[in-house]
């Protein structure tokens, strides 16, 4: 008993204020948000406990398969751009780019949006799409080919928005992905070279396998954060035409917020919470974590 | 011991952390010294006047303080807020859970209903009998601030919502500048009926006078309600406070939006479009008729959207554009417009509930609502302002007054917002061709009952 209390004092309190912050700031407010789901909290700020009406309502709400459907649409679509291209970049600014300075500066533009405010960027798209003939991309189109003003916005919300989010996203897995392929020991490219392997040869048995923690690292990471994220598309398309870009954290933000009805917001993430934990599941097992923890590929 | 020690100590820093976290709940007024009493009043906009004129209000209360020899000094702190409407609800509410809300709140009628069933706001039924409203300029006026039977705000100014029309392209129509100056007293007699407007809006799109007939705002809004009125609808039963789905006339309104989208006289992605292009398309003219605001004469000289000239000022306005009441349904009819009042509420949680009530009084001051009006293009809300000279030089506000005899107003009932997305969301989709009008009556029927539940009354 003595021995445990030696053990376990100095992790205590060095984590011990770390733990107090986590449970505050992280668990607290998923046992609030949980609790809140089965309330009917609207813009009076009052809880009453109503059961499960929050989701039965939620269960029959005629939008409830669209805004599903466009929320896997939505991050199955962006995830992939965030992922590909995020790696696609990468190999050309590390692998294909021959001097440094030239992957650098490459990289250092595709961090541009992210290091401008979210607003800007979603503005500069909807000032560049903007439907009637005084957007950028229709008064172009006037100026140089004579043609009438386009409404991408609004015709086509679920694609701009997934550019959207895709470009600004593929910058992360850019930056994750480069430094995974910057630490590989260079022998084994000469090595490669050497034996004559093709570019895609070099790509497929030494790179793939050497970024396998981080591929893992930055696909579940940007599912998680594209499953609640939907500043973009409320800046961009608001949702809308008709829901045709709403997701379910947008919704929930709708509910919450926008029309003040607190308890169904909560009940909308909480839904959302357990999507994210299914998912997580599920690519767990599909990257086979459990094997990967056991062996080393390379060294 | 030691480890107790550092128990202690953990325990003693997360009570640190918490303490930090909580505030005192003190209401936002607060004393400079002890005679000076200071309270927060909040707007949001570009209407300023809202608060200052409660600024000058405090001015006024302190000489009549000094006079009476009373030793306290009343000071307005005005706090302007910019962002969305929603937002300005939202922070209210979080301030006011927080004891950091202001004293006097400006804000919409229509949120009346959450603040006082919040707890938010105190109930303020002196106000009605005060000398200050006694010459109100209509009393249906106080309809707009009573929930539940109790009066909750002080009116702070009025507005109409006209249609504009385009003198220039009447005149290319072949009017004559006597038709043209009498179209608003043809629509108000109800000899100008919804239905002459849409033809009139086909023809100058037809012989390609103008590119559109008629535009309306892009987003969610009370706007799209008068048109229910307009087809003899019904928005609230005041005596089950709750919201009506009266489907024959939302389907009368569905069809509208849905013939004027259908014949090509709104703009193809109107809902799609930035306030700033409507205001773009009205004044460089390129639609015949607008459904706008009083107060879009002042966004317009706020700032430049005239291709050339900029910002444009009334009289620029008056050249080129009429306004008139939305014609009725039928011919004979009574035509219509809505207005959307603005309150000001008193913090429940203030400390000087009297002294704010005595403000209240004090803004309503024929000269500090004149300024209001002419500074923002908004209605004054006692007669006593329509009698000044100088308000009746103000052709765009005295003249138009009397479509407040037409107007409406829509409903204080906390679930008002989602009504109103759910029909605008309704336009929306016939307007874009998605839904035919009955197939929107069905899922907007569907929509509605999901989401009032039992604070919906069905009028088939």
């Amino acid at each position: 008993m003595k021995n445990a209390l030696k053990k376990w004092k100095l992790p205590a309190f060095m984590l011990g204020p770390f733990l107090v912050l986590i449970i505050m700031f992280f668990f607290l407010p998923v046992l609030l948000t949980a609790a809140l789901a089965f309330t009917n909290m609207g813009p009076s700020m009052q809880w009453e406990f109503n059961a499960v009406q929050n989701f039965q309502k939620l269960f029959s709400d005629p939008n409830l398969t669209k805004i599903l459907t466009n929320t896997a649409v939505y991050v199955g679509f962006t995830l992939l751009i965030n992922v590909f291209f995020g790696l696609t970049l990468a190999l050309f600014t590390t692998y294909f780019a021959r001097k440094e300075r030239h992957g650098l500066f490459f990289r250092t533009i595709w961090m541009l949006p992210r290091m401008s405010p979210p607003v800007v960027y979603a503005l500069l798209w909807v000032w560049f799409f903007d439907p009637s003939e005084y957007g950028l991309l229709n008064g172009i189109r006037a100026i140089f080919f004579d043609l009438p003003p386009i409404n991408i916005i609004g015709n086509e919300p679920m694609f701009i928005v997934i550019l959207a989010n895709g470009f600004i996203g593929a910058s992360f897995g850019m930056i994750i992905f480069s430094s995974a392929i910057k630490s590989i020991p260079q022998d084994l490219f000469y090595a490669a070279s050497v034996d004559g392997a093709s570019h895609w040869s070099i790509i497929k048995d030494i790179i793939m396998p050497a970024i396998r923690w981080p591929f893992m690292f930055v696909t579940i990471w940007q599912l998680l954060s594209l499953l609640t994220s939907y500043e973009y598309i409320l800046l961009i398309t608001d949702g809308g035409p008709l829901n045709e870009s709403e997701v379910l954290a947008l919704y929930s933000y709708h509910k919450a917020f926008q029309h003040f009805e607190y308890g169904y917001g909560a009940a909308i993430s909480l839904i959302l919470v357990v999507i994210a934990l299914i998912c997580t599941f599920i690519l767990w097992r599909f990257f086979r974590v459990k094997e990967m923890m056991r062996t080393s590929r390379i060294d | 011991m030691k480890k107790l020690r550092i128990l202690l100590a953990m325990i003693f820093a997360a009570v640190l952390v918490l303490a930090g976290c909580g505030g005192d709940k003190d209401s936002g007024s607060k004393s400079v010294d002890e005679n000076t009493i200071v309270l927060k009043a909040q707007t949001a906009g570009g209407e300023v006047t809202r608060v200052d004129n409660l600024v000058k209000a405090a001015e006024i209360l302190n000489k009549e303080l000094e006079e009476k020899g009373e030793d306290i000094r009343v000071k307005v702190e005005p706090m302007y807020f910019e962002g969305s409407w929603q937002d300005y609800a939202k922070q209210f509410m979080l301030a006011h859970q927080a004891g950091k809300e202001p004293d006097i709140y400006a804000t919409g009628h229509e949120n009346i209903g959450w603040l006082a069933d919040g707890g938010y706001i105190i109930p303020l039924d002196d106000l009605k009998d005060s000398e200050a409203y006694a010459d109100i300029v209509y009393p249906v006026l106080w309809d707009a601030v009573t929930y539940k039977g109790k009066i909750w705000g002080a009116l702070q100014d009025i507005e109409h919502r006209p249609v504009y029309y385009n003198k220039d392209m009447l005149r290319e129509l072949g009017w004559s500048d006597e038709e043209i100056d009498s179209l608003s007293e043809q629509v108000k007699n109800g000899e100008f009926t919804l239905e002459d407007m849409t033809k009139l809006a086909e023809e100058a799109v037809e012989k390609g006078i103008a590119e559109h007939g008629i535009v309306h705002r892009p987003v969610e809004g009370t706007d799209f309600h008068y048109m229910l009125y307009n087809f003899g609808g019904q928005l609230y039963d005041a005596d089950k406070n709750k919201i009506v789905f009266d489907k024959k006339a939302v389907e009368k309104q569905l069809g509208y939006f849905a013939e004027i989208a259908e014949k090509g006289l709104i703009p193809e992605n109107l809902t799609n479009m930035e306030w700033s292009n409507i205001h773009r398309t009205v004044l460089n003219g390129k639609t015949l008729f607008y459904y706008g605001g009083l107060w879009n004469i002042f966004n317009w000289g706020e700032d430049p959207y005239h291709d050339e000239l900029g910002k444009v000022d009334y009289e620029w306005v008056k050249e080129h554009f009429g306004m008139m009441l939305v014609p009725a349904a039928e011919k004979g009819g009574k035509p219509v417009t809505l207005s959307h009042p603005f309150v000001y509420v008193i913090s429940s949680n203030t400390e000087h509930p009297d002294i704010c009530k005595r403000l209240l009084e004090i803004v309503a001051d024929p000269e500090l609502q004149l300024k209001h009006a002419i500074d923002t293009f908004h209605l004054p809300i006692t007669k006593d302002v329509t009698e000044l000279e100088e308000f009746q030089k103000q052709e765009a506000l005295y003249e138009t007054m009397y479509m407040l005899e037409y107007t409406t107003f829509v409903p204080n009932h906390e679930d008002f917002p989602a009504y109103s997305q759910a029909v605008f969301e309704a336009i929306q989709a016939v307007e874009l061709g998605k839904k035919t009008v009955e197939e929107a009556m069905a899922d907007l029927e569907v929509q509605l009952k999901n989401d009032l539940g039992d604070q919906l009354i069905i009028k088939e």
